[in-house]
């Protein structure tokens, strides 16, 4: 019995403990496209720049929009199209890692290919998976991609201030969730207006923190 | 179409296990994949296909068994089937849980010529 994903598993791991080593945070941030990954960097660079040194891949199929919407915030950024490809991989981060001064980061954001199923199944070595919702994709996502609500270790419901132009129901959205995983911490967020923001940026600040113990 | 992307890690097991044992054909492939993979056997099959199309694996029959999702609950150690994504201990409801089972991404053997 041998598992099929060994080389991936293999190479995640050497990117784990190289993190480990340096200290660095690394979160891989996986949801549908548009749920608000890019707007969350922004706003969290806004917010955390000046006391943490983050860096970021910008995992995108083809183009560098995503990228060049955080060029202003003077961070390290890497790029890479995946051509088609619908989620990284930990060979694809293992190639870019170099292009970072390691030793002088403490957090690098990943973000995934904009897609619900397939990023979950792949391990980069990250420190922890995080899933972004919109209440415009509707209430069933942890229902319809259970894994990933298993997998992650924090959720971020964003766009909540246009939750009375949709039929978005909270309460089923929250059931299916804790059926799925009961202990995960949900930030209810809109990063347009900036609600929820504050926790979320002290919780991450935290968890950046810690990774530096 | 992470289906793909296991397809082609498969391709490259099969064929070099197929080069290391002296085999002139594949004729069949048995893989083992959790739920919770959500692996969907008809694409995962036509990609391995596509693949190997033009390999000593061309004619291979690939064979799917999926694996239900288990989880042993730690407050009070029983186990469980997970069903419809209900992920808390069906005896005392604890989500105090550790999988045994349903992330398989196994090739479990190889049949060949």
């Amino acid at each position: 019995m041998k598992n099929i994903l060994d080389r991936n598993q293999n190479k995640a791991n050497e990117i784990r403990n190289l993190l480990i080593l340096k200290k660095i945070l690394m979160v891989n941030i996986i949801s549908s496209p548009g749920a608000g990954k890019t707007t969350l960097l922004e706003r969290t660079c806004d917010a955390l720049g000046a006391k943490f040194r983050i860096g970021v891949i910008e995992g995108d199929i083809t183009t560098d929009r995503d990228a060049q919407r955080l060029k202003k915030y003077n961070i390290p950024i890497v790029v890479i199209n995946t051509e088609g490809g619908c989620h990284l991989d930990s060979n694809s981060i293992s190639k870019v890692l170099d292009c970072f001064d390691l030793d002088n980061l403490d957090v690098l954001f990943v973000e995934n290919v904009g897609n619900l199923i397939c990023p979950s199944q792949f391990d980069l070595g990250e420190t922890f998976k995080l899933a972004i919702v919109s209440t415009t994709e509707g209430d069933d996502k942890p229902g319809k991609y259970p894994m990933l609500f298993r997998e992650a270790i924090a959720v971020l419901l964003n766009k909540i201030d246009l939750i009375p132009y949709t039929n978005f129901n909270f309460e089923s959205f929250n059931s299916d969730l804790i059926k799925i995983n009961s202990q995960i911490p949900l930030f209810q967020i809109s990063c347009t207006r900036g609600d929820g923001l504050t926790d979320w940026y002290k919780w991450i600040a935290d968890q950046i923190i810690f990774s530096q113990l | 179409m992470h289906e793909l992307k296991i397809a082609e890690d498969l391709s490259v097991i099969v064929l070099d296990t197929a080069l290391d044992n002296n085999l002139s054909k594949v004729t069949k492939v048995n893989v083992i994949f959790g739920q919770m993979i959500q692996i969907v056997p008809d694409i995962f099959e036509f990609a391995f296909r596509e693949i190997v199309r033009n390999s000593i694996a061309g004619d291979a029959e690939i064979n799917i068994e999926i694996l239900p999702v288990k989880m042993k609950c730690t407050t009070c150690g029983s186990a469980f089937q997970v069903k419809e994504n209900r992920f808390a201990c069906n005896i005392c409801s604890s989500t105090d849980l550790g999988i045994i089972q349903g992330k398989e991404l196994f090739i479990k053997s190889i049949e060949g010529e």
